[in-house]
């Protein structure tokens, strides 16, 4: 075992966080995402098209797309659950949000830690998995159900991840963690195979190619999508941009140290969303089950010895 | 006259009066009555649940030299508060629409007979609970288990009937294991009193503390389902009258791990445990048990994905949630335990609950079968609403209360250093995850049938036990600090040291828990959410749910649009070959080397050499009456021949 | 015929707006609304094969904020790309009476503009404006990927300028268009959308939403009220 214990107990003591000290980060922490989040998506588009020889999308296009569909005049529901489905698709980012330390920033870090974080990330898959089950569409509930199962693929060597990590600095405190690499060295120095591991399930819990099963457009409509018109819609590019930066976060947090200042952090989560996205545009989609054994066999088995390094 | 005398005694006249007065109407509500008194009296003895000292009975009964007691100890009293207030709502759930629709199917005097099983269980769990010593916690063994089976034959249909036989197979290997060992322990420390033999224990050996535990593991673990021995489980509370299902689903099995704790944890002493080496592995007897736990969430739990039938699903749910208290317990710290402790209490609630809002809807659709179910959610939005909270307290995902004992668990295998056992765990919630997705899809979303069309909400006899449970899932999911004021109460009499705790969790210096913070910022999250959705977004029209997206094609009621068979198809592909009904096999090959046996030494008898016969008699005769000298040493009344040397 | 580009435009949407800033709000969701059009490609006819270019690299309609989307739900711009038999107009009606307004319909090959080549077919829907309120044709047979884009540049300007208020003329004369699907398609032609009910619920009806078909319609119409979620015990 190594020695790091006890750095990252004197460093961080919970203390008591007072509403009024967490107020202003709670609005501005999902605002910085936000804003990230959007951009993350334009960088992702815009890659895309340089890849492919094309122009891309101007500058402000993700913002045209979400105020375009918030300004639907008709758009259609199938019903209460429908609707919750999206406000707890939406919300449960927002909180998760708050949970993910950024520079200046805690938010409620301390009070959860990795563990719930990871569970709190499965909120708004199942509040979106539910308001999709009443929009009564097979080709949403097949998307719902690939989607669960892309779920247990890459969570399964995700978690292998974060036990590591968490053994490696002996805490499941997200501060603790960005304080001692900070002090130190940064995680994927001292972890490289888990750090290995850890970019590979981030491709997975992104979404995109080669990992994009469960929302095929061609195949099944888009899935989990199929029904969504409007601000429904608008609430899932919302949630893509939210999803986009936790991941980026999550894996800078846990492996590049988080960031001292703002420049570092931004400089390193938009390197970190990079990565995936080329990787996305160079490879085919794998089939469900053929997610599963990737997903099973290769991370899995580098983060399983990479734990044994920790250990 | 202690107050446990009142409640033990109160809960056995009460028994007799529900068989006596099993064929009036007015039973329901009687029994109703006689939970609520009952609770009234645990409640009585609620210090017990913080810090408080013992309630011995003043019943004892001298048998052999030995005298049976019976007490409530702080986690007797957190067990019994779970079986009382389960049979309270189970009691409620049936006492109104439910119980009319069941005396019309079947007959008053089934439904009698349901209120009577009820009652005996109840009966025998808490002369279980109540246990001052290993015979008297055999003598509640039994009837517990001979209650239960009473339980389970209610049901006339053959499949409930052989699972009914199926279980009480297993339960009498169980009880004889059981047994076995307790005859054993009597003979190597001499006394059958908690004390005593906790004192015995320090002079035995590790070989014969392995035996022990091996037999009383194996006597406990056929009652709590752990695997190999998890197959009677799931058919058999499936099968059980719905309101019976609730109870036996919330509290049944868990009896078998409160005999756990209290022979393994506190009496034997997991420190003992962990001493036993297995030889030829690097593992030592608790590391096996935490294993057995580990794979008692995986397989039922991925079992369960694969069931079409909700009851079923649920139930295999409860045998694989029983592998997590398994598991939470033999981490054997303080945070671990409190885990696996409080996951009874989480478990029994959202299992009580789902079971009420699968029977709810079996009450009004009068099936269970997901090929057969869909869209009731604008019909039942209650009953939906509750088994929403339910799945996410089920799945463990804040901010319901089974997060709370599944993150103490994870928490502390992290602490110690497990990680194949923490995957393990991870891996049955994420297979928990798809399959009560799969659950409150087939059941209430997607598209509704034509024939459910005029399907109403559950009545108000089910649904106040059902919300009432909705809202304590709910509510100590965001406090857990109240549940784990018991918690740390019962670790403190089981010998554990307790959970260091607050009313929003677990404050560690190396990242804690509060989940009045967590819920609190998933709230604002979800109001933002909210304004974003209703104040940003325009004016939105609910619309028909044939009136939807079928690439061109047109929808009507004659085609059905729904997706629920081979729910995860995907999935199923790649792991569909690892079901080879290992243990399927397992079980028939057992069963039949003991029909081998018996026919074998069924045609010993039957041959016609009785000279033989007397020979072989008047030899094994001779042996015991020459060759154990000291017959005197005979105890306990159990023939323990072979053991005395 | 269709008084295309003639259709009464009700600039106040029914209600008066009082917040000064209302006016500038509008122009900015007009503008998004003409920078990011996503587009469902009903594939009829020989039009289709323009399009891939039009997307990708070498015309890259990207950069207009014009990307595919897959069901009607999700898209602004309905694209008929060839000639529309009697068959398939069925599910290009149903179609765009799935898509959520604003929406945008545009005609590609001059088979939707006047049957083209087969204007002799007895199977085949000749003008499609009779049917849909179409907003932009684009002539051709084949038009260029080029001519297309300056299609949807034209939609664009549109929309900014506020004309692109075809959708509206849809639920406005929906008796009109629904008289001249039951001709093609018999009087007991139904859509499982429900477009009477959604031009009250946003209040875009006028006079001539009802008229002889619609009653026509109501007798035969099977219910579409949607279920209500009610707690009845």
């Amino acid at each position: 075992m190594n020695s790091t214990s006890e750095f990252v107990t004197s460093e961080f003591v919970t203390g008591n966080v007072s509403l009024a000290d967490v107020l202003p980060q709670m609005i501005l922490m999902p605002l910085i995402a936000f804003v990230s989040g959007l951009l993350m998506i334009l960088m992702y588009r815009k890659i895309a098209a340089r890849l492919q020889r094309r122009v891309g999308p101007p500058f402000f296009q993700p913002v045209y797309d979400i105020v375009k569909l918030y300004g639907k005049k008709t758009q259609i529901s199938h019903g209460l659950i429908h609707d919750i489905g999206i406000v707890v698709a939406v919300g449960g980012y927002v909180a998760a949000v708050i949970l993910l330390p950024i520079p200046g920033m805690d938010g409620i870090a301390d009070k959860g830690g990795i563990i719930t974080l990871s569970y709190v990330l499965m909120v708004p898959s199942l509040g979106l998995a539910l308001g999709v089950g009443q929009c009564a569409n097979p080709n949403g509930s097949i998307g719902i159900s690939r989607a669960l199962t892309a779920m247990l693929a890459y969570d399964i060597p995700f978690i292998i991840v974060v036990f590591g990590v968490a053994t490696h600095y002996q805490s499941t405190s997200l501060v603790g963690m960005i304080n001692y690499q900070q002090t130190h060295q940064w995680g994927i120095f001292e972890m490289p195979l888990l750090a290995a591991a850890g970019l590979f399930t981030l491709q997975g819990m992104m979404g995109k190619h080669p990992f994009e099963i469960y929302v095929a457009p061609a195949e099944i409509a888009t899935g989990p999508m199929v029904e969504m018109s409007g601000k429904y819609m608008g609430g899932l590019f919302v949630m893509q941009s939210f999803q986009f930066y936790v991941a980026s976060v999550l894996y800078a947090s846990l492996f590049l140290g988080g960031g001292s200042n703002w420049f570092e952090f931004l400089l390193k989560i938009f390197f970190v969303v990079e990565i995936p996205i080329f990787i996305s545009f160079l490879f085919p989609r794998y089939r469900t089950e053929d997610m599963v054994r990737i997903m099973w066999k290769w991370p899995v088995m580098i983060a399983l010895i990479g734990i044994a390094f920790v250990m | 006259m202690t107050v446990l005398d009142d409640l033990l005694l109160f809960t056995a006249l009460a028994s007799v009066a529900i068989i006596a007065l099993r064929r009036f109407a007015s039973i329901s509500k009687f029994s109703v009555v006689v939970y609520a008194l009952a609770t009234v009296l645990l409640i009585k003895m609620s210090a017990l649940g913080y810090g408080g000292e013992p309630v011995y009975s003043s019943f004892t009964v001298n048998v052999l030299g030995q005298i049976l007691q019976w007490r409530f100890d702080a986690l007797s009293w957190f067990f019994a508060l779970i079986t009382l207030v389960s049979a309270l709502l189970a009691a409620f759930f049936m006492s109104g629409a439910w119980g009319e629709k069941y005396c019309k199917e079947h007959s008053k005097e089934a439904y009698g007979l349901l209120q009577v099983a009820l009652i005996l269980n109840v009966l025998s769990m808490l002369v279980l609970l109540a246990s001052g010593d290993l015979l008297s916690l055999f003598i509640g063994w039994e009837l517990v288990s001979w209650a239960s089976f009473m339980m389970m034959a209610l049901n006339p249909d053959k499949l409930a009937r052989k699972a009914a036989i199926k279980y009480i197979v297993y339960a009498m290997a169980g009880a004889m294991a059981f047994l076995m060992a307790i005859a054993m322990t009597y003979n190597m420390t001499g006394s059958l009193d908690y004390v005593q033999v906790m004192q015995g224990m320090a002079h035995l050996s590790n070989s014969q503390i392995a035996l022990l535990v091996s037999l009383y593991v194996m006597g406990f673990g056929i009652k709590m389902g752990v695997i190999p021995f998890h197959l009677w489980q799931a058919a058999a509370y499936a099968e059980t009258p719905g309101a019976g299902a609730v109870f036996m689903g919330a509290i049944s099995a868990r009896m078998g791990l409160y005999a756990l704790l209290v022979v393994i944890v506190q009496i034997i002493g997991l420190t003992r445990v962990a001493a036993i080496e297995i030889p030829y592995t690097f593992l030592d007897m608790q590391n096996v048990l935490a294993w057995v736990g580990a794979l008692t969430t995986i397989i039922p739990t991925y079992i369960a994905l694969k069931q079409n039938d909700a009851r079923h699903l649920l139930a295999w749910h409860g045998v694989g949630q029983g592998g997590y208290m398994l598991l939470g317990v033999m981490i054997s710290d303080s945070i671990g335990t409190a885990g696996g402790i409080m996951h009874v209490f989480n478990h029994a609630t959202y299992q009580a609950a789902l079971f009420m809002t699968v029977t709810a809807v079996i009450y009004r659709t009068g099936t269970s079968n997901f090929s057969k179910l869909g869209g009731l959610v604008t019909q039942m939005p209650l009953t939906f609403m509750v088994m929403v909270v339910s799945i996410i307290g089920l799945a463990g995902i804040p901010p319901m209360n089974g997060f709370v004992s599944k993150w103490l668990i994870y928490r502390a295998l992290l602490l110690d250093g497990q990680p194949l056992l923490f995957v393990a765990a991870v891996i049955g919630t994420l297979g928990t995850i798809l399959s009560v997705y799969k659950l409150v899809h087939n059941t209430f979303l997607g598209q509704l049938r034509l024939e459910h069309q005029e399907v109403r909400e559950a009545p108000l006899s089910m649904l106040i036990p059902m919300l009432g449970l909705a809202i304590i899932i709910f509510a100590t999911g965001v406090m857990p600090g109240v549940v784990l004021d018991w918690v740390a109460a019962a670790q403190i009499a089981v010998g554990i040291a307790p959970v260091e705790h607050n009313l929003g969790g677990i404050e560690l210096v190396q990242g804690g828990l509060d989940m009045i913070w967590v819920t609190g910022i998933m709230f604002y999250g979800f109001a933002v959410g909210a304004i974003i959705f209703y104040v940003l977004g325009g004016k939105s029209k609910h619309i028909h749910q044939y009136d939807n997206y079928a690439g061109g094609h047109f929808l009507t009621s004659k085609v059905r649009y729904h997706y629920s068979n081979h729910f995860y198809a995907g999935l199923m592909h790649m792991i569909g070959g690892w079901y080879r009904n290992v243990f399927i096999k397992l079980e028939h090959a057992l069963v039949s080397l003991v029909s081998f046996m018996s026919q074998f030494s069924e045609n010993f008898y039957r041959s016609s050499q009785p000279v033989m016969l007397v020979a072989v008699v008047v030899v094994l005769a001779l042996y015991f009456v020459l060759g154990s000298s000291g017959g005197a040493e005979v105890s306990a009344g159990v023939s323990l021949g072979g053991f005395n040397q | 015929m269709s008084k295309l580009g003639n259709i009464p435009v009700n600039a106040q949407d029914g209600k008066k707006r009082t917040n000064p800033l209302a006016g500038v709000f509008d122009e900015l969701v007009q503008f998004c609304q003409s920078r990011s059009m996503f587009m469902l490609h009903y594939c009829t006819g020989c039009g289709a094969i323009e399009l891939p270019p039009a997307m990708t690299s070498r015309f890259d309609m990207e950069r207009l904020g014009i990307q595919p989307m897959v069901t009607p739900r999700q898209a602004d711009i309905l694209l008929v790309t060839g000639y529309v038999s009697v068959k398939t107009l069925k599910r290009v009606i149903l179609t765009y009476e799935q898509m959520q307004s604003p929406k945008y319909v545009i005609g590609i090959c001059s088979c939707t503009v006047n049957g083209g080549m087969y204007w002799q077919s007895y199977a085949t829907a000749k003008v499609l404006n009779e049917y849909l309120p179409v907003d932009v044709y684009i002539a051709g047979c084949m038009p260029r990927p080029e001519a297309v884009i300056e299609g949807m540049r034209r939609l664009m300007r549109n929309i900014e300028d506020g004309k692109g208020n075809a959708w509206k003329d849809y639920f406005q004369r929906y008796d009109y268009y629904l008289g001249n699907q039951q001709h093609l398609f018999g009087n007991d032609w139904q859509t499982p959308t429900d477009i009477i009910g959604e031009a009250r619920h946003y209040g875009l009806e006028s006079e001539e939403t009802y008229g002889e078909h619609t009653k026509i319609l109501e007798q035969h119409q099977q219910p579409l009220e949607p279920y209500k979620m009610r707690i009845k015990l």
